[in-house]
């Protein structure tokens, strides 16, 4: 007998688990064994794509160079004698092309390396943008003629990839830009220090090149582009999108108008990138003649598309703030508008900063919209701030991720390695935005 | 006629009544919170709202200095004075109002800023001060009268919102006592507190009384017994009955008040 009622059942006891225990453990295990998976899958595509990426592109931050001493001579580079630019510019790229051939050639002979290439084959080595560097920097200081100067000249994509295991003495045997004699030679001049491959820092600020010169393309242009494109985004939809949020959150009377509005911002906020870009390409451009391919444009259609994002967590950030801070602020007889700016935006600032970056982020990565307005263009020239005749950030440029789709469209192997370096600085720029919101956040982060 | 003018005039004295409300009326959209109540509300008296919850006390309260304006839904129609003067006539600002009207809710809400900043934003932005030292001053009187100065007079720095819930809730008493009010309303200002603080909040609600015509929603019926010298008794909207506390306490007329002080509606 036992002192507890009889129930028909023998008691159980705690150090054996019940069915229903057993069962309600197994589903528990089973849910988070199902989460881990999820997660390692998603970190290892991560992963995957991180480190395609970066091996890809990581090269592109160095690049091979040769330096040789050229003769500027003067009777080959300045007809007039009395350094007149405008004689001076009559000289091409061609002409620089044979000083820097028999600056080369000079190299090799005082290294005493032999070779049995002829003396066109040996320029190859040469970049086909070395001469217009050299060009420019004696257009800029005439004074330069006369002398033999050292310079760093840009070595052939073909020798470049050499150095970077893409070009090898059996693919270079059935290649009509270089032959294995060639490679041998620039080994040769490698021995000699003469070719040298360091940190590249013109791929950052160089402007794009042409399909036979991906060893001179660099992001400059587009950088500068994006930059431009992001400063009219952050002073066009940051207030905006603050003040329609403030307004609608704070102001707007609750009926089917302010409803309409609210379901029609969410809306917006899905509407696919390329529409904004029609819709840029029929007002901005076609209605109100701006500049084609203009940071302007591209900022302005980005603008529409970021003040989605930027009101939906403003708002957030507001509907946040506790009401009790509210009628704080009205019972002691502020107004409206002072309870909002005086003690609800402030509390609501990081939110609202951090909505503003992300948007912004999403900005930086967006390519669709800005391809429908032409900011594909092959630009050479950094685009100016502003000039009399395009006006405030009116002149072609183009974008980091524009830039990236137009390499890989191109031919040149040498291409894909500028693309996935273009990628990786779109990834370094997304990094340390996503950074700055983070550390805003916990900085102005307030607790109530 | 002059006798009858003098006679007047003492009675106005005697029993000054701060706020009149006839036949106040109270919608949240189709719900009726509030049916019909008259009151008149004495100056220099602490007067309770006591009630079962949801008969309308806060939703009263918030008619006095116009907080239900806020609330989108609510519609408030009848007669509120103060002074004599209408306080929903469409000339009266209810910014200004609520300078004049102060309010203390049910839980402490200090604003996330320094002690001094949350006594000092309403005499700020009021243009109470002319000056640093003038602000300063009335900080400091301000907080006397809530009762803390002694507690906070050496950390006026530190944000309001590290107090103690007690301390924060006579933080927000000074808070709104700054702007210099005439009337001081409470919202069950005790109801987060421990026993301890809510002493210290009550005596100093007595204190209260000397300068403003204090009221006070309260579900603890002990507490109108101890706070305050009229009691108002609300239920399902309605004004039951209105009268001395020590009367509705001990003999009250209406039954529904009396089943609710012995604990039979709650
Ligand atoms: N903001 C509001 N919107 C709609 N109904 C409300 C609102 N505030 C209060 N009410 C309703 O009004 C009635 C009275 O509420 P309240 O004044 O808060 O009661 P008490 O303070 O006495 O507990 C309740 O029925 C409540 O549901
Ligand atoms: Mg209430």
């Amino acid at each position: 007998m036992t002192d507890f009622p009889n129930t028909g059942q023998p008691r159980q006891s705690l150090l054996n688990l019940d069915d229903r225990t057993k069962k309600r453990n197994a589903a528990e295990a089973r849910f988070k064994a199902y989460g881990i998976a999820a997660i390692v899958t998603a970190m290892l595509a991560l992963a995957i794509l991180l480190s395609s990426v970066v091996a890809n592109g990581s090269s592109a931050f160095r690049q091979t160079f040769i330096t040789i001493d050229v003769p500027l001579d003067a009777d080959k580079l300045d007809k007039s004698g009395v350094r007149d630019l405008d004689v001076m510019k009559k000289v091409t790229t061609i002409g620089y092309a044979k000083l820097l051939r028999e600056g080369l050639l000079n190299a090799i002979t005082d290294a005493g390396i032999d070779t049995s290439l002829s003396d066109k084959e040996i320029a190859t080595l040469i970049s086909k943008e070395a001469p217009a560097t050299v060009r420019n920097s004696v257009l800029a200081n005439p004074s330069l003629v006369g002398e033999t100067l050292t310079f760093d000249l840009l070595a052939s994509g073909r020798i470049d990839g050499y150095y970077k295991g893409r070009v090898t003495l059996e693919s270079a045997a059935l290649d009509g830009n270089t032959s294995p004699e060639a490679l041998m030679l620039a080994d040769a001049l490698k021995a000699e220090g003469l070719i040298t491959t360091r940190f590249n820092w013109n791929f950052l600020t160089a402007p794009d090149a042409s399909d036979q010169r991906p060893e001179a393309a660099g992001l400059g242009v587009a950088i500068l582009g994006s930059l431009y494109m992001m400063l009219v985004v952050l002073f066009l939809a940051l207030p905006i999108g603050v003040a329609a949020s403030i307004y609608l959150e704070e102001f707007a009377p609750k009926n089917r108008w302010t409803d309409v509005i609210e379901v029609n911002i969410s809306n917006l906020a899905a509407v696919p990138s390329i529409v904004y870009g029609i819709l840029g390409l029929a007002i901005f451009i076609n209605f109100m003649h701006f500049n084609q391919s203009s940071p302007l444009v591209g900022g302005l259609v980005l603008t529409l598309m970021t003040l989605p994002t930027i009101i939906i967590s403003t708002r957030a950030a507001l509907k946040s703030v506790p009401p009790s801070i509210r009628d704080a602020a009205l019972g002691v007889g502020a107004s409206k508008m002072q309870s909002v700016f005086h003690h609800v935006l402030p509390l609501a600032a990081p939110g609202i900063l951090t909505g503003t970056i992300i948007g912004l982020a999403q900005a930086l990565g967006e390519t669709a919209p800005l391809l429908l307005i032409g900011m594909v263009a092959f630009v050479r020239e950094y685009p100016a701030a502003y000039t009399e005749n395009a006006g405030l950030f009116g002149e072609a440029a183009t974008a980091l991720p524009v830039q990236v789709y137009n390499w890989t469209q191109r031919a040149d192997p040498g291409f894909v390695e500028r693309a996935s370096g273009a990628i990786i600085t779109l990834l370094v720029f997304l990094l340390i935005m996503n950074a700055v919101a983070i550390f805003l956040r916990r900085k102005f982060e307030r607790r109530w | 006629m002059e006798d009858m003018y003098h006679m007047d005039r003492a009675m106005m004295t005697q029993q000054d009544t701060k706020i009149s409300a006839k036949g106040v009326q109270v919608y949240y959209g189709d719900t009726h919170a509030i049916k019909d109540v008259d009151v008149e509300i004495a100056d220099k008296t602490v007067t309770a709202f006591i009630g079962p919850s949801g008969c309308g006390k806060s939703t009263f309260l918030r008619c006095i200095n116009r907080m239900n304006d806020t609330i989108d839904v609510a519609r408030v129609s009848g007669d509120i004075r103060i002074d004599g003067e209408d306080i929903y006539d469409p000339r009266v600002d209810p910014v200004q109002l609520r300078a004049k009207v102060g309010m203390v809710f049910q839980k402490p809400n200090p604003f996330p800023k320094s002690i001094y900043d949350n006594v000092a934003y309403g005499p700020k932005i009021h243009g109470l001060a002319r000056n640093k030292a003038d602000l300063d001053e009335i900080v400091e009187k301000a907080l006397r009268r809530g009762a803390i100065w002694d507690e906070v007079k050496d950390r006026l720095d530190a944000p309001g919102t590290g107090l103690s819930g007690g301390q924060q809730q006579r933080l927000c008493i000074a808070r709104a006592v700054a702007t210099e009010p005439e009337v001081l309303l409470m919202d069950e200002p005790c109801s987060a507190l421990d026993p301890i603080a809510t002493a210290q909040v009550e005596e100093l609600i007595d204190d209260l009384r000397q300068r403003y015509s204090v009221v006070i929603v309260t579900h603890s019926m002990q507490q109108a017994a101890r706070v305050s010298q009229k009691t108002a008794f609300f239920h399902l909207g309605n004004l039951v009955e209105f009268g001395d506390t020590d009367k509705i306490f001990t003999n009250p007329e209406d039954p529904r008040t009396e089943s609710y002080i012995s604990g039979r509606i709650g």
